[in-house]
Order: structure tokens, then sequence, then C-alpha cells
């Protein structure tokens, strides 16, 4: 399953900050046509450069549903930035 | 009460053996497993696959300046699969020119020779690294979960 929302957070030193909520699953319908579009341009660049456009295809695929549960926090005193997929 | 233990408990009523004889025939059979339980101590309940690569380090040294450091990273190893197919779709002349780079900065790696069935080993073996850093002010962990 692809993720389906991202939170993207920071914090400044001063404790200024902001926490956007990213529904991705808005991303990808908007980014779908043009991902139809570009589907054949990359098929054709990627058989130039000799690599199997399907396993691309499907590698891409498992790179985007692995990023389910994907969290990154550093902290560093009073600032944050936070990164996750949900 | 398993059998054994019954046969020679008979036997001691009966006579058939002393108990000195009983006492040592009970102390050898209390050294082995009761057998209701012996598949379970033989095999270890089965682990299940771990999901996620964790990388925590915490900093509380002074030079930070501004107190105290973290860093929590959280992999899910789906996701460290798909990186490693990834490289094997980097074509053969990159590859190559990777290779030649690596020999000149003396590392006598051959890109072209990985395959994805041993990366995909290095990923599944990771579950067992476990790497813990302590120092003073200083904590690093690496670990699956």
């Amino acid at each position: 399953m692809i993720p389906l929302m991202l939170v993207v957070g920071f914090r400044t030193y001063k404790g200024r900050g902001l926490r956007l909520w990213v529904p991705l699953f808005l991303v990808w319908l908007l980014l779908l046509p043009l991902v139809l579009v570009l589907l054949p341009l990359a098929f054709l660049a990627l058989a130039f450069l000799r690599v199997n456009p399907l396993r691309a295809v499907q590698t891409g695929w498992q790179l985007l549903t692995g990023l389910k549960g994907t969290r990154i926090e550093i902290q560093d005193g009073n600032a944050l930035l936070l990164i996750r997929f949900f | 009460m398993n059998e054994e233990r019954r046969q020679i408990l008979e036997m001691l009523s009966a006579g058939k053996i002393t108990t000195d004889e009983a006492d040592r025939l009970l102390a050898a059979l209390g050294s082995q497993p009761v057998a209701g339980s012996a598949a379970a101590s033989a095999e270890p309940a089965a682990k299940s696959p771990p999901k996620y690569l964790r990388v925590m380090v915490e900093d509380h040294s002074e030079d930070t300046g501004n107190g105290k450091t973290q860093v929590n990273i959280r992999v899910p190893m789906q996701l460290l699969r798909a990186g490693v197919r990834l490289a094997s779709l980097i074509p053969q002349p990159a590859l190559n020119h990777a290779t030649q780079a690596l020999h000149e900065q003396g590392v006598q790696l051959d890109l072209s020779q990985l395959k994805p069935k041993n990366l995909e080993e290095l990923v599944d073996h990771l579950s067992d690294l476990t790497v813990d850093v302590d120092e003073e002010n200083t904590k690093v962990r690496v670990f699956c979960e």
C-alpha cells in the first residue's frame, strides 16, 4: 500500500514552527495523468539505457510502497525536523 | 507424573530395585527434559521478521551548544529491499565507471559482481544486526524491530 499521508514539521531554535499534513492520496491523483503521459518517454529512455523498463517500474512501485512507515526526527535543542509517511 | 517415573516407583514398591537405585534413576530422569515440553524447548519460538531498521542517536555533549541533540530514524525494511533492487538497475557502463573510480581510490570492489540476490541476503541478515555505542555524552543505537 502506498503512503496516503505525509507529515512534515519543523521548529526553529526560537520555538517557531510549522507542521504540515500533506494528503498524499490527492497528490497521487494529481500526478497520475502526468505519469501516464511521461511513462512512454520514460520507457524509451530506459530502453536506451538498456534497463528493463518493467523491472524499473516494479522497483519504483516497491520504493513508493516501502515509504509507508518511514519516520525521520531530528532534534537539536529546541529545533526540530520531522518527516513521517503514513 | 510420566510413565518412566511411575515404572521406577512401581519397581521400588515391588522390591525389584533398592531406594538408592530408584534415587539414581529418578535423578537421571530429572536431568532429561519432560517429553511434553521437549519440542517446545528444542526450538525457540519462531521470530517474526523485523519490519523496520531504527537508528537512534542521543548527544548531550556541551559542544553542540544548543542542548540535547536527538536523531530518531525508522526505515521500513521494504524500502531497504526496494533500494537494493534499485541498485541492480544501474546500467553496466555506469557500474564499470564506478568500479574504476573505486579502484583508483584503492577499493578493490567490483560492483558488477554484486547481484540482487546477494544484496537481498544482506538485508535479510540485517535483523541480526545491533550496534550500540555508549560514550559519556553520546549514545548511538542501530537495530531492527
